[in-house]
């Protein structure tokens, strides 16, 4: 190493000085054997030389190699070491999938593809039963000052997401969720638990609608959403009366899935139920696909070779709930309404980018390509750890949309954020002594329910 | 030349001590020299690194001997120097969520100029005073007939609110426990018919911080005229009691309802006879006077400091930090008992707000000996995660004990809401569920056993159909 020649260079250089003046006056040393006190001193002063300049270099290579920072080190630096340590173990467990206390989670006996999968025994005068329910429970009525009784229910699964950021979207989706169902009058119902282990990732919704109809008879109308789709128009109610004869309604386009079978025909992640007999009937009829394991798998190959441009994995809801109202369409299709008069379920990529120009042009109460009622976020996929679009985008969209539908209910109360992707407020209404005109002007439920009467 | 001044012999020694002097310095020179082109100036090179290096470290040291009770806020220039000194992993197009940085899309997009400011010259206020509000909202409330702030006979509206940070958690996991919280309570408001707002905003800049919820609660006060109770909620406490109703008849002549005791308040003044963390105020005239009694230790800066040393002066056992809200209400009962007493309720026969530490060992032995619907120590309403702050760093207590504790108290809680479609988790402290009852053919037939899928308190006037 180059630092060693050095080294040695320097002891060369070092003891060749006292020999030269010891050559110089080298005769009266050689004379004396004992060397004269003068000498000892010297020799002594030359070796703390040699001494502190290696130290100086030793600092100088340590310091290249490990800085100067850890050579003074404090105890509060190793409590903190050992703190951030013992936090990242209890995160990284938290994080894990496997239940400690749990005995049973390493034998996970999956289900028996021998034995027909049903969500639930037979259930055949549903219609009738919770007729008589609600004749006996009139405090608890289906219809509510004139309008269905509608329960929004959403879910996410209950361990922390891969990432961090994934949990922030969530939380911010639940309360624009919030803002929506309070401002509506609707009832919400946030799910975080398995309820069924075959039934898991997205068939989830299935036993969680039934178990939810059958315990709430008082609810007219269950509607689904998933967890990545955002409202964006506080103000558009959906118009149920339109559907009086229909008991699903979901959001697609007839031709996609008549003509050309497209696994995209219809989308599951914004629909709504009537609680009635033909619900639970169909229901009944879309579980056989969804048990995980060689079921969804050879369903998987089923779906893909019969849908149009949909790519190889094993079955979901939304392509098994295609083929079977395309298979069994004289069955089904009487009661079922495929709306896209507004978004229901509003594909995100195309709307994203609009929000400033929407603003500008047009008004809240829409609900259609002019501001969609729901922006979906379809692929992002911000609770795990890879979606099907760049981060960037997927977040920067979310964030967008978030804010576009929080300013509609900050109006209210006289503020707006500086910018669809800032979570900074500014003011848009001085602070006022009769605060009650502007709750008159601007709450939305007053703006409904003028309209309504 | 020296030969002059000292003798040959000492002459020649000084030369050579000059000689060698020069030698060693030559030396010492070609090593810097040599190692600057090894090890390269860039990352511990530089003397102004090393200097600045020198000074941190000092600096650090000098902090530390600062009381860790801070209750600090996090700040957006704390965000900006991390994400400065962070590499920056992604580069445009990444699909992978675990390098990015949401700090890079988070940005104003205006030119900060505000239209409608407060003038700074004046003292604080939270608005513009108002003094007939009770006259103003009693109008409105008869001309809204279908906006009654009475939704059952005794049973007023009341609005939850709660709220957190618009931006992500320090903590990897503080914002899964704070979707958790606002689980928990959905769920306890939708069993009670009570409404809720989750507050994701900073209304005034001024007021950050644990002071944030007093222009928040001005303002949904303002612009809700029909709800009649506000209930303020941290998003560190969580409804353990699904069952428990609170006793609205209990509060009909006051108007300011918090947890504590009398003799802690106005005998001692202790900084913790009361806890600003679960409270219920209702919306009335009083209600706005107290707030802007409340507001003006919070304005930050120099007056929150302030403020921070006569509480701490003023209240029993109080440590040395800045103004808080609790403290301040603390100190105006006690100071100022005639004015606002009487119309003050300092709830003590439940946990309108229950201090974590004592019961959540105890959850086993409450599944055994009691039952929901107390609201007591026997079955605690709240659960109160004081100190915790799982959404920031560093909190008062170990964060293993925190977060597992939190996890007990949301199934302990959860429970109550899955047997009613007839589930429960596996233990306290499992994600996983299993079946308490089979399904059955004839789900009306089965009754949950708390009654809580159409409780007495949910049910509409059967006349308003």
């Amino acid at each position: 190493m180059g630092s060693d020649s050095t080294f040695t260079a320097q002891k060369r250089t070092s003891t060749v000085l006292p020999t030269t003046a010891a050559a110089k006056g080298g005769v009266r040393g050689r004379a004396n054997l004992l060397l004269p006190r003068g000498r000892q001193i010297h020799k002594t002063f030359n070796n703390i030389k040699i001494t502190i300049l290696c130290g100086l270099v030793t600092i100088l290579v340590l310091r290249g190699t490990i800085g100067l920072g850890n050579l003074v080190s404090t105890d509060a630096d190793t409590e903190n070491q050992l703190l951030i340590e013992e936090t990242n173990r209890i995160l990284a467990e938290i994080r894990s999938d496997r239940d400690p206390t749990d005995p049973d989670d390493q034998s996970e006996e999956l289900f028996n593809p021998n034995v027909t999968y049903s969500l639930g025994p037979k259930i055949s005068s549903w219609d009738k039963d919770r007729r008589a329910w609600l004749r006996k429970n009139p405090e608890f009525p289906n219809y509510v000052n004139k309008k269905p009784r509608i329960l929004l229910v959403t879910g996410s699964p209950p361990n922390p997401c891969d990432n961090a950021i994934g949990d922030h979207y969530l939380l911010k989706g639940v309360k624009n969720k919030i803002d929506y169902c309070r401002i509506h009058g609707i009832e919400f119902v946030y799910n975080m638990a398995h309820l069924d282990m075959e039934m898991a990732g997205y068939w989830a919704k299935l036993p969680l609608i039934r178990r939810l109809m059958l315990s709430h008879p008082e609810v007219e109308w269950i509607w689904w959403m998933d967890s990545d789709a955002l409202f964006t128009d506080m103000t558009f109610e959906i118009p149920l009366s339109k559907y009086n004869n229909f008991n699903l309604v979901i959001h697609g386009y007839p031709d996609l899935l008549f003509d050309q079978k497209s696994w995209i025909a219809l989308n599951t992640g914004s629909f709504l139920f009537r609680n009635c007999q033909w619900s639970l009937d169909l229901l009944d009829a879309w579980a056989p696909m969804g048990p995980k394991g060689s079921i969804r798998e050879e369903a998987g190959k089923i779906l893909t070779a019969n849908l149009k441009g949909r790519p190889a994995f094993e079955a979901d809801d939304q392509s098994a709930l295609i083929y079977l109202l395309i298979s069994k369409k004289d069955e089904w299709m009487s009661k079922v309404f495929v709306e896209n008069s507004f978004y229901l379920h509003g594909y995100w990529a195309g709307l994203v980018d609009r929000y400033e120009e929407m603003i500008e042009k047009y008004h809240p109460g829409l609900g259609d390509e002019r501001w969609p009622f729901v922006t979906h976020f379809v692929g992002c996929k911000p609770c795990g750890s890879y979606g099907d679009y760049p981060v960037e985008r997927c977040l920067k969209s979310m964030e967008r949309a978030f804010n576009f539908a929080d300013n509609q209910v900050l109006k209210l109360y006289g503020f707006r954020h500086r910018g669809l992707v800032s979570p900074n407020l500014k003011r848009i209404r001085n602070e006022t002594v009769t605060p009650l005109v502007n709750v008159d002007q601007f709450d939305i439920r007053h703006s409904l329910h003028d309209s309504s009467v | 030349m020296l030969d002059r001044f000292l003798g040959p012999r000492r002459a020649r020694q000084i030369q050579r001590l000059l000689r060698n002097g020069k030698l060693t310095l030559f030396c010492l020179l070609l090593t810097v020299i040599v190692l600057r082109g090894n090890l390269g100036a860039g990352k511990f090179g530089t003397p102004e690194k090393d200097l600045d290096e020198i000074r941190e470290t000092f600096s650090y040291i000098r902090k530390r001997t600062e009381p860790r009770r801070v209750l600090e806020e996090a700040t957006a220039a704390q965000g900006q120097q991390k994400s400065s000194s962070s590499t920056d992993g992604t580069e445009n197009g990444s699909n992978n969520y675990a390098e990015f940085d949401i700090r890079k899309i988070l940005k104003d997009e205006d030119d900060g100029t505000e239209e409608f400011k407060r003038d700074p010259s004046l003292p604080y206020s939270l608005g513009p005073k108002i003094s007939d509000w009770d006259q103003q909202r009693a109008e409105w409330l008869k001309m809204n007939p279908n906006f009654p702030n009475f939704i059952a006979p005794k049973k007023p509206r009341v609005l939850l609110v709660t709220g957190s940070s618009p931006k992500p958690c320090e903590n990897p996991v503080g914002d899964h426990y704070l979707l958790k919280s606002i689980k928990n309570k959905i769920d306890y408001c939708r069993l009670h018919g009570i409404e809720i707002f989750y507050n994701m905003a900073l209304l005034d800049a001024e007021m950050a911080g644990f002071w944030a919820k007093l222009p928040l609660i001005r303002k949904l006060l303002l612009s809700h005229p029909e709800v009649e109770f506000l209930w303020w909620m941290d998003s560190d406490a969580m409804f353990t009691d699904m069952a428990f109703e609170v006793p609205w008849e209990r509060y009909k002549d006051h108007n300011f309802v918090m947890h504590g005791w009398n003799e802690m308040i106005y005998d001692q003044k202790n900084w913790i006879g009361l806890n600003t963390g679960s409270f219920l105020l209702r919306n009335c005239q009083w209600s706005l006077d107290i707030l802007d009694t409340w507001a003006p230790m919070g304005p930050k800066g120099k007056v929150r400091e302030e403020a921070g040393k006569l509480l701490t002066r003023e209240l029993k056992d109080r440590p040395v930090f800045e103004a808080d809200d609790q403290s301040a209400m603390v100190y105006i009962l006690g100071t100022q008992k005639d004015k606002w007493g009487d119309k003050v309720y300092l709830e003590s026969a439940y946990y309108l707000h229950g201090y974590w530490g004592i019961l959540v060992d105890r959850y086993e032995e409450m599944i055994e000996n009691y039952h929901p619907g107390l609201g007591d120590h026997r079955w605690p309403l709240v659960t109160h995660f004081v100190g915790c702050k799982p959404c920031g760093k560093f909190g008062d207590y170990p964060v293993e004990r925190c977060l597992k504790q939190m996890d007990r108290a949301f199934n302990f809680g959860d429970n109550q809401i899955l047997q009613m479609y007839g589930f429960t988790h596996k233990t306290l402290a499992s994600r996983r569920v299993k079946r308490t009852r089979n399904e059955t053919s004839n789900p009306l037939e089965v009754r949950d056993e708390l009654g809580l899928l159409h409780p007495a308190f949910k049910a509409v006037k059967v006349s308003s159909s």
